[in-house]
């Protein structure tokens, strides 16, 4: 079943845009990434989902219902953790949450004590007083205290040490097990790259790809470097499928994208030194993807 | 310099909502003139024996409201409220914006000592409280010119545009005193139009009651009245001395607030 | 019901101050009668000397403010002032704050629909009113039986009372439609009192100038202390425009903000 189901979801800010004909699904149980730089919509789609702002066209589901019309029933089984928190003032941290559990209607103190517990969090104190990373905390626990069906995470990890970092993503993996689905915003690659199952890559209000993360590794460029015993000439690893060559000194690197064996027979035609072959890492698969139009 | 400019720009438009405010006012104030005026001779002398709390309460006071000048003086107080209200918001909120928006770690950071900041802030409120003040002048000098067939009486309508200059300036630096004060940035404003509110219900009392004629020292609408002013005076000596300390304690205060300041983030 | 509880308490510390304040410029308006009352009683008899005409004109006031409900008509005029900056304040920080705050977000993405959201901070700032008018009423009633020098209308003391709670429920309306209107009000304040202020003043040049018109401008109009002291009811036209203006603004609110983007 999916949880979230975009069709053609348009939104315009006047003549500014915003998004443009997104379509995406997110599959029960599974931790769906969302990545794109600052600007390029992933606010706007999440905010639209939430319900905050309304879309000038297409639609979007969540539970198999539209998320405008029946806004407030399939918001009992989301948790939200916007990317700035900022809670009301003059409150204590146990006042917030209580309130937030006041929505609700389960018993959630046991949770919020547990959750508070594993994020080294002190109730008693007033949210003002409170460093932005222990308010993202709040804004954690706020998010997850209900148990919800559906994490939406719009990139939740600023202001956070790598430690809670980790705890951060531990609690998530263990949500994700007890069979929260998660969408995750960010455009930090490496912790999208640790978490998530699939992954869409969204620029300037289009979504650009839309992959497993293993599969966005496997098709797209493998990092080759070489090296040689001479000099080689500068066009010989010039063939289809071959991209940002360089040469120096008796050292080729290049990115490869086809057949592996066209290139496997150009190398095994030459004698070499030694060859280092990388899957890239998510972080230069995406700067190929935003790179390419510049 | 940057600074001042950024924050005439900021208040600019403000600026120039009030002052379409006091063009109404003016315009619409003085156009119920005609209305008025027919009362005539008895109605002045019967005024004069009357006690004041109805005289306050026909809204008058000891104005001859048959006159255009006469008439002018009750619609100042009103005009003096506005100017109140707008200098003390004005005052309270150029200091405690920083705060509020957020900026403080933006503004204090730079190479710029609070004083500095805190003095460029109140020269750019100066410029506003005067644009507000001349706005008023020439309306209300065109407006009783033309109520009161072509005769112009720019010299009191100076003096008591003068009177109200010093009220704006009492009103600015006891906002930008309390917004430096407190340390709630959020309610500085609401603190500074409480004491407005107070001292202008004050002064409402002290119309209507003789008894209480001493409480006039304690609030600056009582300092520069139309009727005083305009028909017998002038400034007076004592609440011009009064005014002054009033401004030098607060701009003290407002500079001593501002620079000890842990500002709230 | 949750939402309605936040509010509620956060709205109570400045409640109390409001109710304070309105009870306290309320008693210390009415010490002052005595001594008017006796000032009027003297002038009543200067007023013998003047020409019939003119005695005519004016009498009319004086025997009135020598009355607890002249006296009352009177100053009434300046605590609704102070009532309505309340009402207006309250209103049109409704929904602003949460924009300000940046607290929408949290708010908007619980289970909840917008028109819910909408209704329990209006029930809560209503009930703030409300508390504010019970304190109000029971100060004045108790001052002036205190004071009164003969006995006067309950009933019309208790309709100008209650004026008060109808005048805060218009500017209530009003504030809450000029927050849905233009959102991002910097300052709620120099809004409210610039709106209270002005609407005040065209009342007090409106009366100035017997401009009967001008009452349809200004709600500080739209409950005349003359007419309910002599009638113990209120003005049938003007009690409905009341009512009309409350219902078109918060129908007008109602609808905007359900259909309104909540920005970053």
């Amino acid at each position: 079943m999916s949880v979230i189901e975009i069709s053609n979801l348009t939104k315009t800010y006047g003549k500014a845009r915003g998004i443009n004909n997104i379509s995406f699904t997110v599959e029960e149980g599974e931790i769906f990434g969302f990545i794109g730089p600052n600007g390029a919509g992933k606010s706007t789609t999440i905010r639209t989902l939430l319900g905050l702002i309304y879309p000038t066209g297409g639609s979007a589901k969540i539970f198999g219902k539209d998320c405008i019309k029946y806004g407030s029933e399939i918001k009992k089984e989301i948790g939200y953790l916007p990317s700035e928190v900022f809670y009301y003032e003059n409150m204590k941290v146990l006042d917030l949450l209580k309130y937030s559990a006041s929505f609700y209607k389960k018993d959630c103190s046991k949770r919020m004590h547990e959750l508070a517990d594993i994020l080294d969090l002190d109730l008693s104190k007033k949210i003002d007083d409170l460093s932005l990373g222990n308010r993202k905390k709040v804004g954690i626990i706020q998010g997850l205290l209900h148990e919800p069906k559906l994490i939406i995470l719009d990139e939740p990890t600023s202001g956070l040490d790598p430690l809670m970092q980790q705890k951060f993503f531990d609690l998530l993996t263990e949500e994700n097990k007890k069979g929260a689905t998660i969408l995750f915003s960010s455009h930090i690659l490496s912790e999208v790259q640790k978490l998530c199952d699939r992954v869409a890559i969204i620029k300037e209000g289009e979504i650009v790809t839309l992959e497993k993360i293993s599969t966005l590794k496997e098709s797209t460029y493998k990092k080759f470097k070489i090296e040689t015993a001479v000099s080689l000439d500068k066009e010989y690893f010039q063939i289809k499928g071959v991209n940002d060559l360089e040469e120096d000194r008796g050292t080729a690197t290049f990115l490869f994208k086809g057949n592996v064996n066209s290139i496997m027979k150009k190398i095994a035609a030459i004698d070499i030194v030694n060859i280092w072959i990388d899957e890239p890492d998510l972080e230069e698969i995406f700067m190929h993807y935003y790179e390419k139009e510049d | 310099m940057n600074l001042f400019f950024r924050e005439l720009k900021a208040s600019r438009k403000s600026l120039i909502l009030w002052c379409i405010g006091i063009l109404l006012m003016v315009a619409g104030g003085m156009s119920k003139f005609g209305g008025i005026s027919s009362s005539g001779q008895s109605m002045n002398e019967l005024m004069g024996a009357m006690p004041k709390a109805l005289q306050a309460i026909m809204g008058t006071g000891s104005l001859d409201i048959s006159t255009a000048g006469g008439y002018y003086g009750v619609l100042f107080l009103y005009l003096m409220v506005m100017a109140a209200i707008h200098a003390s918001m004005l005052g309270s909120t150029i200091v405690s914006k920083e705060e509020l928006e957020k900026t403080a770690e933006f503004l204090l950071v730079k190479p710029i000592s609070r004083n500095k900041v805190i003095t460029w802030k109140l020269i750019a409120a100066l410029v506003n409280v005067l644009l507000f003040n001349i706005v008023t002048f020439v309306s209300s000098a065109a407006a009783v010119e033309y109520y009161n067939d072509g005769k112009n009486l720019n010299g009191d309508i100076a003096i008591l545009l003068a009177g109200m200059f010093i009220l704006q300036l009492i009103f600015l630096f006891l906002g930008s005193a309390i917004a430096s004060a407190t340390r709630k940035p959020k309610s500085a404003a609401s603190l500074s139009t409480a004491v407005l509110m107070g001292t202008f219900l004050l002064s409402i009392m002290i119309d209507m009651s003789t008894s209480i004629d001493f409480l006039k020292y304690l609030t600056p609408f009582k300092y520069f009245e139309a009727k005083q002013v305009m028909f017998g005076g002038g400034l007076e000596a004592v609440f011009l001395i009064l005014s002054a300390a009033f401004i030098l304690i607060f701009l003290f205060a407002t500079y001593k607030f501002y620079k000890d300041k842990d500002m709230a983030v | 019901m949750n939402i309605f509880i936040y509010e509620w308490k956060s709205y109570r510390k400045s409640t109390l101050i409001w109710s304070l304040s309105l009870a306290g410029l309320t008693i210390l308006l009415f010490s002052m009668f005595p001594a008017i009352a006796k000032d009027a009683e003297e002038f009543k008899r200067v007023l013998q000397g003047f020409p019939e005409p003119v005695r005519k004109a004016i009498g009319l006031e004086i025997d009135s403010i020598a009355t607890i409900l002249g006296f009352y008509s009177y100053v009434f005029l300046y605590v609704s002032l102070c009532g309505s900056i309340q009402a207006m304040n309250l209103g049109s920080s409704l929904l602003t704050k949460e924009i300000r705050e940046k607290t929408a977000d949290f708010l908007l993405t619980k289970p909840v629909t917008r028109k819910q959201v909408l209704t329990s901070k209006l029930l809560a700032a209503v009930v703030s009113l409300i508390l504010t008018n019970i304190i109000f009423v029971t100060a004045a009633n108790m001052m002036a039986s205190i004071v009164k020098t003969e006995s006067y209308s309950i009933s019309a003391f208790i309709l100008i009372s209650v004026s008060l709670f109808l005048l805060q429920l218009i500017f209530l309306a009003i504030g809450v439609l000029v927050s849905v209107i233009v959102p991002r009000i910097k300052s709620v304040l120099s809004v409210s009192l610039g709106t209270v202020f002005g609407f005040f003043m065209v009342g007090i040049f409106g009366s100035a100038a017997g401009d009967e018109a001008m009452r349809y401008i200004t709600p500080f109009k739209y409950f005349d202390p003359a007419y309910i002291t002599n009638n113990s009811a209120y003005e049938p036209a003007f009690f409905t425009l009341g009512a009309g203006i409350i219902l078109a603004s918060i129908s007008v609110v109602y609808y905007v903000y359900s259909k309104r983007d909540i920005s970053i």
